[in-house]
């Protein structure tokens, strides 16, 4: 399969706001934070790859929309009254599939995993699996801030059967011994920024993946 | 086409704390659920009828009897059982413990998917994933591609959802629940009453009963909180589900419903099975007798499905007591005589739709 369009995003919790309104004016207000920050990184990679058809999209996190969830608890529950719809709508990170393909993406299927740092591996595994019936899979890593200082990350690619200009070959390496170890915060990023002819290769525990460049 | 089956179940639920009690229950009169003060005491809620000192621990407790109960269906050896891989399918995880934990109680989804696997006995890499309501049957995909892919032999799937107050507030506030019973295609149906159940699910490559002929995902974004009200997605997964498992719609015996008794969720469903069948195939919806255990809701559903099928009774619906004329189904259970292809559909919040095609084998 090939990897188009890797995209590595990091917004300063302060700016976050600002940039959200920037991408998408008052469309995502009501959406959570964590669905605004999939889809701030999603879009970006869509529109760096181009292209239009059916897409899946498969993104990962450690924490998932945790912080979401604790301001729900906090806001609502906490006060002895009913979580308001959209606060609770919000603790669901799914849910950024739906903005998504309401985005007029045509949108085939969905999934949010919750993953450690080091099982990156599984978003290319699953992809390759549902590249069988879909032509292109949008996969992501996203993670809020959880303190001050932290940037909020959402580092999106698009893997897909054919091959295409600027494209990377990607596949299951045999040689995770010769890999170099990575995790969902850096394997983008590290795709992102590979000039070399060589294959990268990049190892997430026992699973390991070369990216090459296809000319 | 693919080549994995169910080798083994377990459920704890409200129905009872393991499988075999809650078909025997499934079986008798519909029982009521009792309004839960855990969830705020204004509604209806399906209870698993197990205590604990806390949260945390009743999760755990629950979790080391759904296991046991799982090792001993599923026969298999101590070190293969250990090396199992996991994945975990729920909307809220570990939330309930901050009802009375507060914020050091609450883990991070994937704390909470390792803890559930250690409490298992399994040590293989663990994947929690969460597609709101089809969760369990999203688990149940990626095990399927575990061993699809030859990577392991056999993989095993937990839907799990537990009690707390955010969800039922949630839903409450989106005003979805019902404040008296789930009634499933009924004509009276006012919406869900929700649940709580454990569900284990042991996926393998080895011959079982009940071979997963097809696994079809959609989404429908109409709405993020429900689906559009013709039913075309729905009807697509079922149409792709079919087409998977290489049957004709004429070759389905049951089709184990999504419904739970909304108003508006039931119709889109019922759209969609009209378009696909005529006339429609024996349907039943299981969420008047479980609630809608949401994330678990894949997992318990087939696993309390096919433990009644073995004793060869298709389960009643509870709630369901007067056709709805627009809707044009009408559940009915008793003998199992005969089913063999099942259809097995669930749809969640954020547009999730999927449809399971079972295939008996033997």
């Amino acid at each position: 399969m090939y990897l188009l369009a890797p995209t590595a995003l990091r917004v300063a919790p302060d700016d976050f706001a600002a940039r959200v309104r920037a991408r998408f004016a008052s469309e995502l207000r009501r959406a959570g934070r964590f669905a605004q920050l999939c889809l701030l990184g999603a879009q970006a990679c869509l529109d760096a790859a181009g292209g239009d058809g059916p897409l899946a999209v498969l993104w990962a996190s450690e924490f998932g929309a945790l912080h979401a969830t604790r301001a729900a608890l906090d806001e609502d529950l906490a006060r002895g009254e009913a979580a308001m719809p959209f606060t609770f709508i919000a603790t669901q990170p799914h849910l950024a599939g739906a903005l998504l393909a309401q985005r007029s993406h045509p949108v085939t299927r969905t999934a949010c995993l919750y993953l450690p740092a080091d099982a990156w591996p599984s978003l290319p595994r699953l992809a390759q699996r549902w590249l069988a019936e879909c032509d292109r899979v949008l996969v992501g890593c996203v993670e809020e801030s959880g303190s001050g200082g932290v940037a909020h990350r959402s580092d999106w690619c698009l893997f897909r059967k054919k091959p295409a200009a600027g494209a990377f070959r990607c596949e299951r390496s045999p040689a995770a011994e010769n890999a170099a170890g990575a995790t969902a915060e850096d394997w983008i990023p590290r795709v992102a920024a590979w000039r070399r002819a060589a294959p990268l290769l990049l190892r997430g525990g026992e699973d390991a993946w070369s990216f090459a460049s296809d000319g | 086409m693919s080549s994995a089956f169910v080798r083994a179940t377990a459920l704890a639920s409200a129905l009872g704390p393991d499988l075999d009690s809650a078909v025997e229950r499934l079986a008798g009169a519909p029982v009521a659920p009792a309004r839960n003060t855990k969830t705020g005491g204004a509604w209806p809620y399906f209870a698993i009828p197990t205590s604990g000192k806390d949260w945390k621990e009743r999760a755990e407790a629950i979790a080391r009897s759904v296991a046991e109960d799982l090792r001993r269906v599923a026969a298999i050896a101590p070190a293969r059982w250990a090396a199992l891989p996991c994945i975990v399918g729920s909307s809220s995880f570990s939330v309930g413990a901050w009802d009375e934990g507060g914020w050091e109680a609450l883990e991070p989804p994937f704390e909470f998917a390792a803890r559930l696997a250690r409490g298992f006995g399994v040590h293989g890499p663990v994947t929690g994933v969460s597609t709101t309501c089809t969760s369990g049957l999203s688990a149940l995909d990626i095990a399927l591609g575990l061993v699809a892919g030859g990577e392991f032999r056999d993989a095993l799937v937990l839907g799990a959802e537990f009690c707390n107050r955010l969800t039922v507030a949630g839903f409450a506030g989106l005003e979805l629940l019902s404040a008296t019973a789930a009634r499933p295609c009924d004509r009276e149906r006012d919406g869900l009453v929700l649940g709580e159940a454990l569900a284990a699910v042991l996926v393998s490559a080895a011959p079982s009963p009940w071979r997963i002929a097809a696994l079809a995902a959609g989404m429908d974004a109409a709405s993020v909180t429900g689906p559009a009200a013709d039913g075309a997605v729905i009807a697509s997964a079922m149409r792709a589900a079919m087409a998977g498992a290489r049957w004709k719609s004429t070759a389905v015996d049951l089709i184990k419903l999504q419904s739970g008794g909304g108003p508006l969720a039931d119709s889109a469903e019922a759209n969609a099975v009209r378009e696909l069948f005529a006339p429609v195939p024996r349907a039943v919806s299981l969420k008047g007798a479980l609630g809608h255990t949401l994330g678990a809701s894949g997992p318990a559903e087939l696993a309390l499905l096919l433990a009644s099928l073995a004793r060869g009774r298709v389960p009643a619906t509870w709630g369901f007591a007067e056709r709805d004329g627009e809707l044009g189904l009408a559940p009915s259970g008793g003998d199992a005589e005969g089913v063999r292809r099942v259809l097995f559909n669930l749809s969640g919040f954020g547009g999730s739709v999927m449809s399971l095609a079972l295939e008996r084998t033997r």
